[in-house]
């Protein structure tokens, strides 16, 4: 439904905008002094409506409608503003070619209004120079120019970043500088956003449209004013502001995920997906039959994929002379991808000679099939009052919907209840699943600044996130048979349905305010003075209610042969269901009160900020239990003071050298505490009420240089000690399914260097980054071994290693090839990370080590008109497998192959 | 001389005889019992507990039942408790059930139906002895909607079950892990599981003895033990004899076949003198149990029918006899060992038994596995164990059910 009127909207958008048209200005914006072509500059007439933003050839053409004189203006960040007088005849197209100066100095005083276009790569190499932190920026224009569909794939692309992503699904998190990303931050136009995601404090940066975003900004250290839950750093994700012209930008595109050009994609009834359990819809006393539960969502059939569509449009303008403005943006993204992956379950081999080597025990082949439907709506209002009073309400609602199916076949190899005598033999168990997820985000804000003297500034906000996850009816079949040692088999018998019913929430109420007081001190030095506080209540709630179906023994009461689903006989175990007695039921709340005091001093080249921040913390939860258990309910406080330093001493107009200290944290999840498992999709997460936040002491040094426009070079390193890093250890692998729980193993060091490039040669472009993070901790592993006389023990023994999920080496390198004349792009982005620890386990030397990877992604455009542009991507042209490995064994490696997309981009 | 020898003799004679009617000193406390030092009164419980039942009373516990770290939970002989709503017993401290054979405790769901209660959950128990109770009609789902073990322990402590009676399970019946030290003797399990779970279920370091025990139609197998596999050491190591194990094996379905005893895991078993009559598989030895170590010999092998043909789909027969020692394992005859090639070839000749294979959970176990004169298990025994084979032997030492 949403979809239709979203494609009727967007069709009619395109046809109002396409024609009408007789007085053509036309022309090209560039820099006076590099003569590079500016795109995102903004062309108009001082006093009527209309204009036009350059595109990224820095070409822009304005349509008039009635003859006479006209002023032309041209706005851009960083630049002189542009003046011009132009007289206008009807039927004639008017050439005009700009070229605008660089302004020398940026602005001292504080400023409230005047926000430009600051989506430019321009400015987000501004941004960087001037931050008081140690940042990276990534602009839309950069984002529309690469393969990049949402935010996840976007941030790649920043320096030191990389994601993390679960096999058969396309669930991202960001990993800043090899850290893990519950050390890092997620916010939206600079507040938290609540996960809807059980087992995280984020939200998946894939549900993200990179259409929406104006900016992303990666800070990898901390002022005093940022919130102190940021080990690696912070992403910023600054949603589109109204501009001050009418901007309509539109795309629509189609693709195709090549995985299904091998095999077919596994369909469901979602139809037979029941949105209530049945004790919701009876009542908690009611005794669930076996008619109560239907079939058909077990009934998987083979499909032709269908075909993945992305749609977007953002709109926006100002009224009531500018005061007024609004900008609006919707995503749409309704992809249909799929994972081949091979699940295998290892263990110790205790065979003679073996020497309790890893040995896989179990293999499971598992197919996924998954349709994944996003839609991100987007809007903000602001009001400006006059040039030093502004008001914004910017809301943020993204919808997910994901529909998966999972087949699995899982042979056991050794022991087990099968009795394998040698390949092709023994007990084959079939698991299939299918599942449905819907996720809401909303996320509301009204802030406000204002300049209450020359001196003093206010800036205060007030936050309502809310996210939703519901899965109705995860249902789960596991039939089995046995392949003889003389190779004949025995039928397929039925072992048990699961169902599930799981539904959670996460709501933050938070408010903060901030006030500013900047002063010069003599003619080249300024000192600013900040402090503020922040309160922040979050609620989580899950809610889960389990039956378990299991076969209606036969007359010998044993386990029935299965044929399908629709013969299946069953009776209902737990007839009640088990949302009255499950641990998992449970609610839990964090309460963060926060202060901090900040100065920022610039004394000629020098510019010092510091301060302090302290942050204090409630967290806990009550599993509401039935039966007393100890662990039912629990409450931790906590306060951490937070100091922070950095320097920034200016070498020289183009570079920059910053020293930095600050300390920070990083809390668990609401969930990482609750000791209860909750389903994940291929992970399911047992939580630890004895868990600990980590502390962390964090030194980084970066040098800068910004040589021209659209060019940089950094270089830096950093330190960093963690006290008590939270890491997920392996509890159990069975049924395909991974069940990890966070612990402290003790206290980490992480050491790392980067570099960052880029440069331009005519018609080309270069642009990579490299990062090397070493990290080490020590912890205390079962090491088995057979001594001279014979004597097998398995006794405790300290190993050291990696910090799980820390990558060694990161790199990412772009070529960009651009031809202003023929008006097209083609990008070619590398990826490589190296050997990461995935999954902590009990055994010495025998972690779980997901392997080097290499993406390889390809995007082109072409402009075939004044509004129209031709775009196609193809991602992971490589195929890249992700695999997981013990040592030399393959635990686990999951194929998606390429997939492409190709489509139209319209713009005003 | 010959007067006073006259006088004499007859007087020698009366006190001889006198003194042969003598009786032993006797002393007796009449009406006087040394009160337990904390009784539990009878009538509904729940909740945390410490104490003794007492003798003949009736308990009927209402929801789950604690026995916290520290404290004990006894019970004297003959007393009755009553399950309602699907509770379990959480023991934390110690559990000291001391029925006698006269006078047996009984533990059973308010329903008398499989399934409707909850067992004994004893993962981080101090101690459990267990001698000469009923418990009947465990394995009702747990919180989160997955079947109970009856006797779940995870710890290295001692679990001593002797001469109990164990009926109408839903999962594993006995499933102990983690270095405890086991004492499992002549007790009768009867019918559990519903299409899984094993009677036996030792892991993880066990050591001990099963022995004299009866099992009789259980879902998956009779005893089963395995190491962790990833802390194999220390191995689980335990001797297995003289138990009568009778029709296992069957409901879990042909493509998870239950064993009268397996070996698996890096676990070490000593297996002889065993009785194993009709089980889907007999004694099945995986190749990745510790087979250096593990020994086996004079168990008696029976099947009563030639091809068992599968209730479910009639398309699978099984020759039992093939499956003594399946071919998915490593295990092989045996010397010593009675293995039947027809019907009547070392019949057991169990005082009464029809010749059952398969039957349901919750099926009532109306045989008598005793042995008739004659019977081959007599004398045939590995000695170091007993001179019989099964359950009931000759000696005082067997099965006293």
């Amino acid at each position: 439904m949403t979809n239709k009127i979203f494609l009727i909207l967007t069709l009619f958008f395109v046809i109002t905008f396409g024609y009408a048209q007789n007085i053509v200005l036309k022309g090209q914006v560039f820099d006076a002094k590099t003569k590079e072509p500016l795109s995102g500059a903004y062309v108009h007439f001082d006093d009527r409506k209309g204009g036009a933003l350059t595109d990224v050839y820095g070409q822009y053409a304005i349509t008039v409608t009635s003859s006479g004189a006209y002023k032309i203006k041209v706005k851009y960040i960083g630049y002189e503003e542009f003046k011009k007088e132009l007289q206008f005849t009807a039927g004639k197209t008017t050439v005009l070619n700009i070229s605008l100066t660089q302004k020398t100095e940026s602005l001292k005083t504080v400023n409230v209004y005047g926000k430009g276009i600051i989506e430019t790569e321009i400015s987000s190499r501004r941004s960087e120079k001037l931050a008081n932190n140690i940042t990276n920026v990534l602009s839309a224009q950069a984002m529309q120019r690469s393969p990049d569909i949402n935010a996840a794939n976007a941030l790649q692309r920043i320096s030191a970043v990389t994601i993390q992503r679960n096999s058969g699904s396309d669930e991202a998190f960001a990993i800043i500088r090899g850290l893990e990303p519950r050390y890092n931050n997620t916010l939206m136009n600079g507040v938290k956003v609540t996960s809807p995601d059980p087992a995280s404090r984020f939200i998946s940066l894939s549900i993200v449209p990179s259409d929406l975003l104006e900016k992303i900004e990666v800070s990898k250290t901390l002022t005093p004013e940022m919130e102190g839950d940021a080990i690696g750093g912070t992403v910023n994700l600054v949603f589109k502001d109204a501009p001050e012209f009418e901007y309509f930008k539109a795309n629509a595109s189609v693709g195709y995920s090549g995985i299904f050009l091998n095999r077919k994609f596994d369909a469901f009834d979602h139809g037979a997906i029941q949105n209530k359990s049945v004790s919701e819809k009876f009542g908690p006393a009611y005794i669930a039959g076996p008619g109560n539960f239907s079939r058909a969502n077990l009934d998987f059939t083979k499909q032709t994929a269908p075909v993945t569509s992305l749609l977007g449009f953002t709109y926006g303008r100002r009224f009531l002379n500018n005061k007024l403005g609004f900008i609006i943006s919707d995503s749409y993204q309704n992809q249909y991808f799929g994972t081949n992956s091979q699940f295998n379950i290892a263990q110790l081999d205790a065979r003679p000679g073996k020497n309790y080597e890893p040995v896989i025990s179990d293999v499971a082949n598992r197919i996924y099939s998954t349709q994944q439907l996003n839609n991100g709506l987007s809007a903000h209002l602001d009001y400006k009052f006059d040039d030093k009073n502004k008001i914004s309400l910017d809301n943020v609602y993204l919808y997910t919907h994901i529909a998966q199916t999972r087949l699995s076949i899982d042979t056991s190899i050794l022991g087990g209840n099968g009795g394998r005598v040698g390949p092709g033999t023994g007990t084959v168990f079939n698991d299939n699943r299918s599942f449905v997820q819907d996720q809401y985000v909303d996320n509301l804000k009204l802030s406000g600044k204002h300049l209450l003297s020359n001196h003093f500034m206010f800036d205060w906000a007030g936050v309502y996130s809310n996210a939703i996850q519901n899965s109705p009816d995860r249902a789960s079949i596991s039939i089995n048979h046995l392949i003889n040692p003389d190779f004949s088999s025995t039928p397929n018998y039925f072992n048990n349905i699961s169902r599930i019913w799981q539904k959670s929430g996460n709501k933050d109420l938070s408010t903060f305010a901030n006030l500013g007081y900047k002063t010069g001190i003599g003619n080249d030095n300024t000192i600013e003075l900040k402090a503020g506080g922040l309160y922040r209540h979050s609620t989580r709630y899950n809610n889960q209610n389990a039956y378990t179906l299991r076969p209606a023994p036969s007359a010998s009461g044993g386990k029935s042969t299965y044929l399908d689903i629709y013969s299946a006989n069953w009776v209902v175990y737990n007839v009640t269901g088990t949302s009255v007695s499950d641990k998992a039921n449970y609610t839990a709340y964090e309460d963060i009160t926060a202060g901090y005091g900040e100065f920022k001093l610039s004394v000629k080249k020098l510019e010092i900020t510091g301060g302090i921040r302290f942050e204090g913390t409630q967290q806990g939860y009550d599993t509401h239990p039935v039966v007393l258990d100890i662990r039912s309910n629990a409450k931790k406080t906590y306060t951490d003071v937070l100091p922070g330093l950095q320097f920034k001493y200016k070498l020289n107009e183009k570079s920059n050298l910053r020293v930095s200290y600050f300390k920070s944290i990083s809390r668990p999840a609401l969930f990482e505490l609750v000791p209860t498992p909750t389903f994940g999709e291929s992970t399911d997460v047992t939580g630890n009420p004895e868990v600990k936040h980590t502390e962390a002491q964090n030194f980084d040094i970066r040098y800068e240089l910004f040589p021209r426009n659209e060019e940089q070079f950094f270089i830096g390193g950093f330190y960093k000690n963690l006290v008590n890093p939270i890491e997920f250890a392996l509890s159990s692998l069975s049924g395909g399914q991974a069940n990890t729980s966070p612990q402290n193993f003790g206290n980490a060091k992480v050491t790392g260097a980067e570099i960052v490039y880029s440069k331009s040669f005519g018609k080309m472009g270069i642009s990579g980054n490299y990062t090397y993070t070493y990290s080490n901790i020590s912890t205390t592993k079962i090491y088995t071994s057979t001594d001279a006389s014979g004597v097998s023990t398995s006794v405790p023994k300290l190993q050291s290693r990696p910090l799980q999920g820390q990558t060694g080496d990161v790199l990412n390198i772009s070529l960009l090839y651009k031809n202003d004349k023929k008006k097209a792009f083609i990008q070619l982005a590398y990826t490589y990370t190296s050997k990461t620890l995935a999954l902590v386990y009990p055994n010495y030397g025998y972690d779980y080590y997901q392997q080097p990877q290499s993406f390889l992604a390809i995007s082109g455009e072409k402009k075939l008109n004044k509004h129209f542009v031709f775009t196609a991507k193809i991602n992971n042209l490589f195929n890249t497998a992700t695999t997981i490995k013990i040592g030399n064994l393959v635990q686990s490696k999951d194929l998606y192959n390429a997939s492409l997309n190709m489509g139209f981009r319209y713009s005003l | 001389m010959k007067v006073i020898y006259k006088i004499f003799l007859p007087a020698l004679c009366t006190v001889a005889l006198l003194s042969s009617c003598k009786k032993e000193e006797v002393t007796s406390f009449t009406n006087i019992q040394i009160p337990s030092a904390s009784p539990i009164a009878a009538g509904n419980i729940s909740g945390f507990i410490k104490g003794t039942f007492l003798k003949g009373q009736v308990y009927t516990i209402t929801s789950d039942l604690t026995v916290k770290k520290g404290d004990t939970l006894a019970s004297q002989p003959g007393t009755i408790i009553i399950v309602k709503n699907n509770a379990q017993i959480n023991i934390m401290g110690v559990l000291q059930l001391l029925g006698s054979k006269e006078q047996p405790i009984s533990f059973n769901s308010d329903s008398n139906m499989p399934g409707t209660w909850g067992g004994f959950q004893c993962d981080t128990a101090q101690a459990i002895t267990i001698k000469w109770t009923h418990i009947d009609n465990t394995g009702g789902p747990d919180a989160s909607g997955s079947a109970r073990g009856t006797l779940k322990v995870k710890k290295a402590i001692n679990v001593d079950i002797e001469d109990c009676w164990f009926t109408n399970g839903q999962d594993d019946l006995m499933a102990i892990a983690k270095g405890a030290t086991v004492t499992i003797l002549r007790n009768t399990i009867n019918s559990s599981g519903s299409t899984d779970g094993e009677a036996i279920n030792l892991k993880t370091g066990v050591k001990g003895v099963v022995a004299y025990n009866v099992i009789f139609n259980q879902a998956g197998s009779g005893v089963k033990l395995e190491t962790s596999s990833s802390v194999p050491f220390p191995q689980t190591e335990v001797d297995v004899y003289n138990n009568t194990i009778v029709s296992n094996g069957w409901r879990r379905g042909s493509a998870e076949p239950g064993r009268a005893v397996s070996v698996g895991v890096n676990a070490i078993g000593h297996i002889y003198n065993n009785i194993i009559v009709n089980n889907f598989h007999g004694i099945e030895l995986f190749v990745d149990g510790d087979m250096a170590k593990t020994t086996y010999g004079n168990n008696l092998f029976y099947a009563s029918v030639d091809n068992y043909t599968d209730q479910v789909d009639s398309t699978q027969k099984i020759n039992i006899r093939t499956n003594f020692y399946p071919a998915s394992g490593t295990g092989s005859a045996r010397v010593t060992d009675l293995i039947s090639k027809k019907i009547g070839d070392f019949d057991p000749l169990f005082v009464s038994f029809d010749g059952m294979v398969a039957a349901p959970n919750g099926y009532v176990n109306k045989y008598d596995f005793r042995l008739q004169n004659g019977s081959p298990a007599y004398g045939a025994g590995f000695t170091k164990y007993n001179q019989d084979l099964g359950a009931y032997t000759t000696d005082a030492k067997g099965n006293q059910h």
